[in-house]
């Protein structure tokens, strides 16, 4: 008759094993997810098809990738508490449309890009990937993918370039920006409404 | 009452001259009062008691960068081919291999003190003076190394944030380690004349336009895509540095030679 501990043992191994497991399985579907995506993006980035075309096609994908309103809560940090339901609404939206048009606007630069993948593991609640991307003329660059929720519906939720996060850098400009606007969180979305339309106009 | 002075141990007597004129000609911020606990821990988190005399350097920096640095990087990168541009790169890396492996072997990091020898011995010789970096396909791949990021591995922390004249974002730890860095340049105690000279300023310049034609398309895109660029080169600063120590400390590779019995990958 095996005694109490040894059950207990057996039974907490078996959990700690499953545990494993399912940590590495969801790894697994982040670095194919990450895979994935990457292909997509580096397919229409180096493909055929006019700027425009390729812009509206990159950010059909990136819209279906990246966790776009969860990225715009964490850049609001603390202030997201602080808005009204239709602050945040408006802050979403406009959130929404600078994040996807900078993404696509600067990829669409990076004709002949290619991508190794590296390690995945996991980190907290998500999973970090790495990849190395390779682009003419630059210096192989370190790419981080964030992926939240990896075993159910992996999305992007942070890209860190060389060390330096997406989302961390963008918050720490808004933060900047409200703190120099008496925290006015309509100044902050006209301001980003602004950026956007001058962007727009200057291609 | 400005806290620059109360709180850094690794605040050392002698940056206070320079700070002192700092203060002088703009003053600190005024942190936010206790009552807003929010703003209090931003204001302690950003870590820039300077923010106004930061601001006047920033702009003062952009102007020049605008009129005298960028036309000069787009120049540079114009005139030149790739190849080229990318080989005078690789050269000044290899002028900067002595005070890269002295700061390898002050970080205690065998391998990477190893690997920056080594870097030095073939590009200097196969690789045409430093030229072409024939040693990073051999194994030898270089990495970054300076008196900042070897004070960070003795424990010393970043302090606030500064925005220096000319030398752009920093903080007091990297600021002084920019300082031993050039006193322990060896084109300042190899010898002394003119050409010595000419060669130190050639260097100098070559290594201010170099640095900034790789940025180009960077800092191009954070101007047009940041609210507060100033805010955005601060945290894209120290999350780089962060990157640089952590990637440092992170390299335990072992020193096992190539030719000794290797022992089984522990996976």
């Amino acid at each position: 008759m095996p005694s109490r501990r040894f059950l207990l043992t057996v039974s907490a191994a078996w959990f700690a094993v499953g545990r494993g497991a399912r940590a590495q399985s969801a790894t697994g579907r982040a670095a194919a997810f990450v895979k994935a995506t990457g292909d997509k993006l580096a397919a229409v980035v180096n493909g055929p098809g006019s700027t425009q075309q390729k812009r509206e096609t990159l950010t059909r994908i990136i819209d279906s990738a990246v966790d776009v309103d969860g990225v715009a809560r964490f850049c609001l940090g603390r202030f997201w508490r602080q808005a009204s339901p239709e602050q945040q609404q408006r802050y979403t939206v406009i959130f929404h449309q600078v994040l996807v048009t900078n993404i696509a606007a600067k990829l669409g630069e990076y004709k002949g890009v290619s991508f190794t993948m590296g390690r995945a593991e996991p980190d907290g609640e998500n999973a970090k990937v790495d990849t190395v991307v390779d682009r003419p003329n630059s210096p192989p660059t370190n790419v981080q993918w964030v992926i939240s929720n990896p075993a159910s519906d992996p999305k992007i939720v942070d890209v860190i370039a060389e060390g330096t996060s997406l989302r961390l850098t963008q918050r720490s400009d808004y933060a900047a920006y409200l703190s120099h606007n008496n925290n006015s969180i309509d100044a902050l979305i006209s301001a980003i409404q602004h950026q956007v339309e001058q962007n727009q106009a200057s291609g | 009452m400005c806290t620059f002075f109360r709180s850094p141990p690794y605040f050392g007597r002698r940056f206070w001259l320079p700070s002192l004129l700092l203060l002088i000609m703009a003053g600190c911020a005024t942190p936010p009062p206790a009552s807003d606990p929010d703003a209090l821990a931003d204001y302690q988190q950003t870590n820039d008691p300077l923010e106004p005399t930061n601001r006047v350097f920033y702009a003062i920096d952009n102007g020049l960068d605008t009129v005298v640095m960028k036309p000069a990087a787009q120049a540079y990168e114009f005139v030149l081919p790739d190849a080229v541009r990318t080989g005078i790169h690789n050269v000044l890396g290899n002028l900067g291999t002595p005070v890269q492996l002295s700061n390898d072997i002050l970080e205690g990091k065998p391998r990477r003190a190893g690997d920056t020898t080594m870097r030095f011995l073939i590009n200097t010789t196969v690789g045409l003076l430093g030229f072409f970096d024939v040693a990073k396909n051999l194994g030898y791949p270089d990495h970054d190394a300076d008196f900042g990021m070897t004070m960070a591995k003795w424990g010393v922390g970043e302090g606030p944030f500064l925005f220096l004249p000319v030398l752009g974002p920093s903080d007091p730890r990297d600021f002084a380690g920019f300082g031993v860095d050039v006193a322990a340049e060896p084109f300042l105690w190899l010898g002394q004349g003119e050409a010595i000279l000419a060669l130190g300023y050639s260097k100098w310049a070559l290594n201010a336009l170099d640095k900034r034609s790789r940025l180009l398309t960077d800092i191009d895109s954070i101007k047009k895509t940041a609210l507060d660029p100033y805010a955005t080169f601060r945290s894209l600063y120290r999350q780089h540095r962060q990157a640089q120590i952590e990637e440092m400390e992170n390299d335990d590779r072992a020193t096992v030679p190539v030719w000794f019995p290797q022992s089984a990958p522990v996976h």
